[in-house]
């Protein structure tokens, strides 16, 4: 996973990608990596993100998990919310994989000498893969088709007002 | 076209005018400066005179918007508008980290320039030392961003609002109150395509008429977050720039679009929307443009 970092992880990954936000951010690689049970080391380096801090608060999710307001335990971020994923896919994440936490880590071969120690352990599948997040394909529909919102409609010419009852 | 049955607040920030009923006050445009770098003297220099000639000529009013990413950048970006941005002319600072949001409010107080200062976000993320600093060094203005965790819909917007989604013991408008600032623009939070995008949109007329304040949003951040679109690169640009047309058609009050370098575009752009609005609410509603609105400027 990187973060604040000018380098190419080599073909020996099974995937990478860059992570920017503390909540949408994390939720989304969670989903994609235990999706595929053969990822069993999630190596995070780079800078953190100023402000968001998602490095940091990936790596607390993995140690500490979500409170019940949803927050991700002792997370630095401004807002890391995992609204998306419930409980049972972040255990999935704790167990699935070994997280290496390279923040701060910016030079490359040092990043590339823990990579090929990862790939040396040889590691087994971890199972069937998870799936965390489903595309809906159901609409909703009113039946109002004057309506903007539940809150509020609005008249031919355009005029708006709140909604009676 | 949109008219609001709710009283719609005007604010004045530093003699510019936002919000009203669609038609009357031309809409704001507020542009990012510095989002992917360092505080750069040479850029604000290059653009700052423009941007503001331009908004004079067509009469849509401009406020810049300096993001400050690191604590260490702050006294450099205090320096560049104190330098560069004429008179009393306001301004906004786009901070995430709570800690340079709270340093950044001592150094405008210790400048004598917060009556100049828009506060760019409040939201549900926000500290009880950020709370403490707003109270202590209040600044003209407020963004509240209306980003809900749990709930992309329009309805969650409302939700933070209202009771910040339960994630503080009181909703985001309340805590404004608390804390002193009255006067406030919403923003609708731009979230990236898959993320509801629509909805930042949908919210302005929403927003609107439950709470009479100026709203708008920065939806050009969804072109941004457009990948593919980036395999079209002619387009791009047309793209990012054309997506602030969106608002005014919402009814919205302001834009924040970005980067600066399109400012050429996204002002008689937006000037050029605002006509249009302004021709149906006032043939319709009855609703007439302010002395400075473009349909004024440019149509004689």
């Amino acid at each position: 996973m990187l973060l604040n970092v000018s380098y190419t992880p080599p073909s020996t990954v099974a995937i990478y990608g860059r992570l920017k936000t503390e909540n949408i951010g994390v939720e989304k690689i969670v989903a994609n990596v235990i999706s595929n049970p053969h990822i069993r080391y999630l190596v995070v380096c780079g800078e953190d993100i100023k402000g968001h801090r998602a490095g940091e608060s990936l790596v607390k999710l993995y140690y500490n998990g979500i409170d019940s307001n949803h927050r991700i335990i002792d997370a630095p971020g401004v807002l890391p919310y995992i609204e998306n994923l419930d409980e049972k896919a972040i255990e999935r994440f704790q167990k699935q994989v070994t997280i290496v936490d390279m923040i701060g880590v910016t030079d490359k071969d040092k990043i590339d000498e823990v990579i090929e120690e990862c790939n040396k352990e040889k590691p087994l599948s971890f199972g069937e893969p998870y799936i965390a997040i489903r595309i809906k394909t159901r609409v909703t529909r009113s039946g109002d088709t004057r309506a903007l919102h539940s809150r509020v409609i609005m008249d031919y010419t355009g005029r708006v007002k709140r909604r009676e009852g | 076209m949109f008219s609001f049955t709710k009283e719609q607040k005007v604010l004045d920030i530093k003699g510019v005018r936002v919000g009203g009923q669609p038609g009357v006050n031309p809409t704001l445009i507020i542009t990012g400066f510095f989002f992917k770098s360092k505080p750069d003297r040479g850029l604000a220099e290059r653009y700052i005179p423009g941007l503001i000639s331009l908004s004079g000529k067509l009469g849509n009013p401009v406020i810049p918007d300096f993001f400050i990413k690191r604590e260490e950048y702050v006294d450099d970006v205090v320096e560049i508008i104190k330098e560069i941005l004429p008179g009393d002319h306001p301004f906004s600072v786009d901070i995430v980290d709570p800690a340079v949001k709270v340093k950044t409010l001592e150094r405008l107080h210790e400048e004598d320039m917060l009556s100049r200062t828009i506060y760019n976000s409040i939201h549900v993320g926000v500290t009880s030392k950020e709370q403490e600093a707003l109270e202590e060094y209040k600044p003209e203005a407020a963004i509240v961003l209306c980003f809900n965790p749990k709930d992309n819909s329009v309805d969650g917007r409302i939700e933070v609002l209202e009771n910040s989604a339960h994630l503080n013991d009181k909703g985001l408008l309340d805590l404004a109150k608390e804390v002193g600032v009255d006067k406030l623009l919403l923003d609708t939070a731009a979230m990236s395509p898959g993320e509801n995008s629509g909805a930042a949109l949908a919210a302005i007329p929403v927003l609107k008429e439950e709470y009479g304040y100026p709203v708008g949003c920065a939806i050009h951040n969804v072109v941004e977050k457009s990948t593919w679109l980036k395999n079209y690169d002619d387009v791009y640009r047309v793209v990012d720039a054309s997506s602030n047309s969106a608002v005014p058609l919402f009814g919205g009050d302001y834009v924040i679009s970005g980067p600066v370098e399109y400012y050429n575009t996204v002002i008689p752009l937006v000037a050029w929307f605002d006509i249009l609005v302004s021709e149906y609410t006032e043939g319709y509603f009855g609703v007439e443009p302010s002395v400075n609105h473009p349909r004024r400027r440019l149509l004689r």
